[in-house]
């Protein structure tokens, strides 16, 4: 993929991650939704070449934090962690069939959460649904939906 | 070199997360943000405004449908009015009792809004509303639905803001009760979706169930009078100084269309 293309198809990434990501949905399937953002970056991670993806990574993270009214920089420290985490396994990912794919996204998936959660707590305390240890399994669920998804969306 | 491109954005996104908690440096960065991808609240809200729209082009009774949205804006402005008129004798009774002394009636400059079907943080209870900064919307102003309290903005952009519902953890709102005076202040429950408690309230005070909490005007944020909730449950937890009462928000969240923006009439 060239950088090009590369930076296209992050682009496009972007813009329906965050047009997905604000799709109101009831309050229970809200909370458990998968983090849209991770799994369209987790994507993007893996067909990329570029080097810069702590830097995209932190830059998606901060307009997810703002668009959704989070912490600023609570959703970059997760998504961070995170594609620390798929680019150590990017070559294993890339070859692997999908359901080892979606115990990738799944563990990705659950680094983010913690991540997430953990910020929150040190800042605001115990106070979040715990319905949303869910949304892990549902990354994982919806992963070959959103591969087949991008996998057009980039040809 | 790898684990050094990664721990400088984790350091720079830590420190932004402390930044912003604990400081408003970064208020006018989020709100320039904002306002740049305010046209992605636009699309996803595109659907709704189509669907409008159609139902409008379809109807021949175009003027009837547009009648009938406005009266019910009305409606539910008198009905806000009201929570606080209703206070507000109650008040004037018990205060004619005692000293027959004179009240004044607060004066509020009421905006429509309308309700985005828009999702936020799912750690936090927020709503986007369709008014900004070009209609005059603050931080900080109340926000009232027909029922009672709905939440206060704490975002603004041009054409959108977004509210914190009360039943939001970190929303505190100064209340009292309207049967005795008795004052708290109350939490939303992450727990429950539709639950609060009301904090600073002695272990002897005189509350019972079905009492009504309305805001108690306390500092300069929210204005006196507005029905907030009902109270639900009362424990008397050993060893604490205070009560623990549960109220349920008077104003139903999830079947929110229309709210109003309370702004005084000095704004």
């Amino acid at each position: 993929m060239t950088k090009n293309s590369s930076l296209l198809l992050l682009t496009k990434i972007t813009i329906i991650a965050l047009i997905v990501g604000a799709i109101s949905l009831p309050t229970i399937l809200e909370i458990v939704s998968p983090f849209w953002m991770l799994i369209f970056f987790i994507y993007w991670v893996i067909y990329t070449d570029t080097k810069a993806i702590y830097l995209f990574a932190l830059i998606l993270g901060l307009l997810t934090d703002i668009l959704q009214g989070s912490i600023l920089g609570q959703n970059a420290l997760a998504l961070l962690i995170s594609s620390a985490f798929i680019f150590n396994v990017k070559k294993s990912f890339y070859v692997s069939n999908l359901t080892t794919q979606q115990v990738y996204v799944f563990i990705a998936s659950l680094i983010y959460l913690i991540a997430l959660i953990l910020t929150h707590i040190a800042i605001q305390g115990f106070n979040f649904s715990w319905l949303i240890i869910l949304s892990p399994f549902t990354a994982s669920i919806i992963w070959p939906v959103v591969r087949l998804f991008l996998a057009k969306l980039k040809h | 070199m790898r684990l050094f491109k990664l721990l400088v954005p984790i350091l720079i996104s830590i420190i932004l997360i402390v930044l912003d908690a604990r400081f408003s440096y970064l208020d006018s960065f989020k709100r320039f943000t904002l306002t740049l991808l305010s046209p992605i609240y636009f699309v996803v809200d595109l659907p709704s405004h189509v669907v409008d729209w159609v139902n409008d082009q379809g109807s021949e009774k175009a003027q009837l449908v547009s009648e009938n949205k406005y009266l019910e804006g009305k409606t539910i402005e008198l009905k806000a009015r009201l929570q606080t008129y209703n206070n507000l004798v109650l008040e004037n009774q018990k205060l004619t009792q005692l000293l027959d002394a004179t009240y004044t009636i607060p004066e509020h400059k009421i905006t429509l809004a309308h309700v985005k079907s828009i999702s936020q943080s799912r750690l936090k209870k927020q709503i986007i509303i369709n008014k900004g900064s070009k209609d005059g919307v603050r931080n900080t102003q109340l926000i009232v639905g027909s029922d009672g309290v709905v939440g206060q903005v704490t975002q603004v952009t041009p054409l959108y803001s977004t509210v914190q519902l009360i039943t939001d953890p970190t929303q505190h709102m100064p209340v009292k009760n309207v049967r005795n005076g008795i004052r708290g202040v109350t939490k939303g429950l992450a727990t429950n979706e539709r639950g609060m408690i009301v904090k600073f309230i002695p272990l002897d005070s005189d509350v019972k169930l079905g009492d009504i909490f309305v805001t108690s005007g306390i500092g300069t944020t929210y204005p006196p009078g507005y029905l907030v909730g009902k109270v639900s449950k009362i424990d008397k937890p050993p060893n604490e100084a205070f009560l623990t009462i549960t109220l349920k928000p008077m104003q139903n969240m999830d079947k929110l269309e229309f709210i109003l923006i309370i702004s005084q009439k000095n704004d």
